[in-house]
């Protein structure tokens, strides 16, 4: 070859070949971790877009009193603006799931309707079903326990059988086995089984543009229909084109995607790091190619060079399996959303950024060290004499005066730059790692501790209201029920400055919903943490506690505020006296009821046997009051888990990931430390110290170091904790999560952090004591 | 105008010490005539290694005026000193200072890549050329980790005429090496000062009255003595 610099770095490569391992490793790893996220993000994103939008959400629905009418729906459809209408039904009804109940929900749609708007696909027999028959949403066929037929309890108490003739795919649904509900598809001939009224109450409509104008559409048309004689109980337009999940899968994948890039950043670090130390040794041979004619720049991209072969070996080593591990990322995330992911391919530019990031970050953050070195001039390079003394003002005294550990310490200090370095290395992998792991402990005690305030063990919902005298009183006689509390909840949405806000409610009625609730005076079914103000109190009249949903849709207000609420198609200005913390709930307000004409559209019992519940609702029948649905509070927590275990999961491994590549740091700075005094060794061997006394040297030396960095990780993982918990917790349940540290992910932590440590030393102090005092007196 | 290679006019060195200012030269005047081979001796410590520096631009001096090759050396800045030396200057060290990952020809071929002073289809057979001139043609694809301490020497000095520079420097070039081997080694010096080429050595050696055309002998950083052969 006749350009020998290149002859050079490929040599240099090959023979730091344990180093050049250890950063491509590391920038290989966290590349995984990138191109995993970004793919993942990419993919499902984009997927859950076009999934979404095939299904032709509708724009706006409106709750209509006594249903819509097809003359009526003309009417809507030629209205401007309106793009196009469907009326359709949606019911709240129960399944019988072995010794439990499941709250269904059935979407009602007529035989001939064209499907143009909330489309779904079917994946198996053909719409529409008879009136005996029924589809299922292929997500609901686990939650519903499978098999060919289902019995259907309406809310009028009457059960239906239906033949499972069918499974469709609703991409516009939340998952089943998250929200922990069944959903069916049937005609009006099929509710009519059930004894039930087809009353298409849900118009759909169409509008194009934007969400301001998809709300002044919706609104005109509910003001319309008011002006007609209509009733309209609340209008709700969710977020055009995206998913009832999209935004938390957005944000968390971003998270995601910061956490890898972190992991970069320290992979980066790592090969600047080691660059650092190799440099060191190559600083006379710097000082020779200058002697030579070799200009700084000539060597700045010499060993430019050098990175750049780094980065692209490690982006050759990651860029199958990070697509590989975003692909099955995006399988876990389509899961999270209920879609299928129909076109796996990876845009280009993603391949792009990932090549920019692994063969940029390195070249930036090397750039520095590397200049210095480049700069170096020749007289200081000629002079250069290996590792430097140090600093040291006074000799290193450690408790007990154990002489080698003063050594080990005093030897880790010498290099202050490479030890502030290699401790701020550790530090950032171990605060990610016991960062995930107190996040991941902060999630699960706060959801533990919100469960606990939940003193019931199920909710059973009523198919309508009842004066709550006449529900608590058979239940009081139930054997096994200790306590009963009624409570009536109504939908309700925001009233701002005279105008029915527009609800971000989706079709499934839970994402986005918000209730009125009215409580007993003196409530003790729940005991929500006050946020501000106060808990509601016997006595109180004509104020309300929103826990921190309704909060958010009100805009906030503080205790003292009046918020308005419309519920059915009526106005109640409440005072705001308290915002409570609920965990697993919907938004909600809270007030007062009136004990004198007390409603109940609830019931909560606490019961010590779970047979307690069917007795319960056996009770309540043989009182001609019929149950809509039951739901276990331990329901409510697989449903809460279900939206985030994933998340939560995965933030675990990128932790796991982070602890991979700060140990890979330390192990490249102690083989550095070896190489560096390879002939201080041999002088310690001339003197007398044998080869177990260079190895415990150094293995002393990593473990100070790893020490430092565990017990700093700690502290680090703390401020970080809180920043995640506080995304995370906003995102799942609209608060911060608290702090709430894993002791015993510190602890593993720490124990970890010193065990690679001593892992990564043995290999560099193996070697080092295996050098023969001629190997190292004679190392140039 | 001076017909000198090199022309050293007072030149000072002080190093800042923390016993206090160190001077290093006071004062030296020099001049090297092309094709002349000087040979700049004196105890460690008396400024020889410092002069050598100045000429090769490693250091600046503190006073004074150091024209190297018809360039004020002192005055470039230190962007292009590295060519500047790469093209004006050969140096050979003690420990001949080879880059141990490439071969014996690759590291001759180096000063060329990093001057780009010949094509490169021209590089090797240069090189080559130079080996064969030191006699270690045959050991041209060895690493230098397989030769001895004076083919080592050899390769270095090869490697210092590779862009046929009218200066060389030799910082005791011949300190590690038997006597045999010094021989040898000053005999190319003396070769290369009869085909033009200023050569400047520093040696701590006293007799080298039978190779140098002159010796300058220092002390405490001046020139206390000096003779012709």
């Amino acid at each position: 070859m006749s350009r020998p610099r290149y002859t050079k770095v490929w040599r240099d490569l090959r023979r730091a070949g344990g180093r050049i391992v250890l950063m491509t490793t590391a920038v290989a790893v966290s590349l995984i971790a990138v191109g995993a996220m970004l793919t993942a993000r990419t993919v499902a994103t984009r997927e859950a877009a076009a999934e979404y939008a095939a299904t032709r959400p509708a724009s706006a629905t409106l709750d209509v009193a006594g249903g819509v009418g097809r003359a009526l729906l003309d009417q809507v459809r030629a209205r401007p603006g309106i793009a196009d209408a469907a009326a359709r039904q949606t019911v709240t009804a129960r399944v019988r799931v072995g010794d439990a109940w499941r709250k269904m929900l059935l979407f009602v749609v007529d035989a001939d309707d064209p499907l143009r708007i909330a489309r779904f696909d079917v994946e198996r027999g053909a719409w529409p079903p008879p009136a005996d028959g029924i589809m299922l949403e292929r997500s609901a066929l686990a939650v519903l326990g499978g098999g060919d037929a289902v019995n259907v309890t309406a809310s009028n108490g009457r059960t239906g059988r239906f033949a499972v003739t069918g499974v469709v795919h609703d991409a516009a649904l939340a998952p089943a086995s998250q929200e922990r509900t069944g959903y069916g598809y049937l005609t009006p001939a099929g509710l009519a089984r059930l004894g039930l009224t087809p009353e298409p109450d849900r118009l759909k409509l169409v509008v194009a543009g934007d969400q301001s104008t998809v709300d002044a559409r919706a609104r005109e048309t509910a003001e319309w229909l008011t002006a007609g004689g209509h009733t309209v109980h609340g209008v709700s337009a969710p977020p055009i084109g995206r998913h009832p999940h999209q935004s938390q899968v957005d944000s968390v994948t971003l998270l995601f995607l910061g956490f890898a890039a972190a992991a970069l950043l320290l992979a980066a670090v790592v090969v600047a790091t080691t660059l650092g130390g190799m440099l060191a040794q190559q600083t006379r041979q710097i000082g020779v190619l200058k002697t030579l004619g070799a200009t700084t720049a000539q060597i700045l991209g010499t060993y430019l060079l050098l990175v750049l072969a780094v980065g692209a070996a490690a982006l050759a080593m990651a860029a199958a399996p990070s697509v590989l591990a975003g692909v099955a990322l995006t399988g876990l995330l389509s899961d999270m959303l209920n879609l299928d992911i129909a076109d796996t391919s990876v845009p280009g530019w993603v391949f792009a950024a990932l090549a920019a990031a692994g063969l940029g970050t390195p070249l930036l953050v090397a750039l520095v060290p590397l200049t210095r070195a480049a700069r170096t001039t020749v007289r200081a390079a000629l002079d250069h004499r290996g590792v430097a003394s140090g600093t040291a003002k006074r000799p290193i005294r450690v408790p007990g005066g154990n002489r080698l550990l003063a050594l080990a310490v005093g030897n880790a200090l010498r290099r202050r730059g490479r030890l502030v370095l290699t401790v701020a290395l550790l530090t950032a992998g171990g605060a990610l790692f016991t960062g995930g792991l107190n996040t991941a402990n902060a999630w699960e005690t706060w959801v533990h501790d919100g469960m606990a305030r939940r003193a019931y063990d199920a909710e059973i919902v009523l198919a309508r209201s009842s004066p709550a005298d006449r529900v608590t009183g058979p239940l009081r006689g139930v054997a096994g029920v200790t306590s009963v509390e009624p409570l009536d909840a109504r939908p309700a949405v925001p009233v701002g400055g005279g105008r029915v806000e527009v609800a971000r409610t989706y079709p499934d009625g839970g994402h986005g919903a918000l209730s009125l609730v009215a409580l007993p005076a003196g409530s003790r079914m729940t005991d929500f943490e006050v946020l501000r103000g106060r808990a509601l109190r016997e006595g109180d009249r004509g104020v309300t506690v929103l826990n921190q949903g309704a909060a958010t849709r009100f805009g906030d207000p503080a205790p003292g505020e009046r918020v308005t609420l419309r519920v059915e198609g009526k106005d109640v200005t409440l005072q705001v006296v308290g915002v409570v913390a609920e965990v697993g709930g919907p938004a909600a307000a809270y007030t007062p009821a009136d004990a004198a004409a007390a409603v109940a559209s609830a019931v909560r019992l606490v019961y010590g046997d779970p047979g307690t519940l069917g007795r319960a609702e056996q009770a309540l029948a043989a009182a001609g009051i019929p149950v809509q649905t039951v739901i276990p509070t331990e329901e409510l927590r697989t449903a809460v888990d279900g939206h985030v275990l994933i998340l939560i999961r995965t933030l675990v491994v990128l932790a796991g990931l982070m602890a991979l590549v700060g140990a890979l740091g330390l192990a490249s700075a102690m083989g550095i430390a070896v190489t560096e005094r390879t002939r201080e060794f041999g002088v310690m061997q001339t003197i007398g110290a044998t080869a177990r006394t260079v190895r415990l040297t150094l293995i002393l030396e990593g473990l100070a170091i790893g020490l430092a960095g565990s017990l700093l990780a700690l502290i680090a993982g703390v401020p970080l904790a809180a920043y995640v918990g506080d995304l995370l917790g906003v995102l799942s349940f609209g608060l911060p999560l608290p702090l709430d540290l894993s002791l015993t992910g510190m602890a593993g932590w720490t124990a970890l952090g010193l065990a690679a440590a001593a892992a990564a030393t043995s290999v560099a102090a193996r070697r080092a004591s295996r050098l023969t005092v001629k190997d190292t007196l004679t190392y140039e | 105008m001076s017909t000198e290679v090199i022309d050293v006019q007072g030149a000072a060195k002080s190093y800042r010490t923390p016993a206090g200012e160190f001077p290093a030269l006071r004062g030296v005047d020099l001049s090297v005539a092309p094709g002349e081979f000087v040979a700049v001796t004196g105890r460690s410590g008396s400024g020889k290694s410092t002069l050598l520096n100045l000429l090769a631009g490693i250091d600046r001096p503190t006073s004074g005026r150091i024209r190297v090759a018809g360039t004020e050396v002192h005055t470039l800045p230190e962007s292009r000193l590295s060519s500047w030396r790469g093209r004006n200057v050969g140096m050979v060290f003690q420990f001949f200072q080879l880059l141990p990952t490439l071969t014996v020809a690759e590291n001759v071929m180096l000063p060329m890549d990093f001057c780009a002073t010949r094509p490169p289809r021209e590089r090797r057979p240069r090189a080559m050329e130079l080996l064969d001139l030191v006699g270690i043609a045959d050991h041209a694809d060895k690493m230098p980790s397989a030769l001895s301490g004076g083919q080592q020497q050899r390769a270095a000095i090869a490697r210092a005429l590779a862009n046929d520079p009218p200066v060389l420097l030799a910082d005791e070039p011949t300190g590690n090496l038997d006597s045999a081997t010094t021989d040898v080694i000053l005999s190319m010096f003396t070769a290369r000062a009869a085909a033009g080429t200023a050569i400047v050595m520093v040696t701590h050696e006293r007799d080298l009255s039978g190779w140098a055309h002159r010796q300058v002998h220092l002390a405490d950083g001046r020139v206390v003595a000096e003779a012709a052969r």
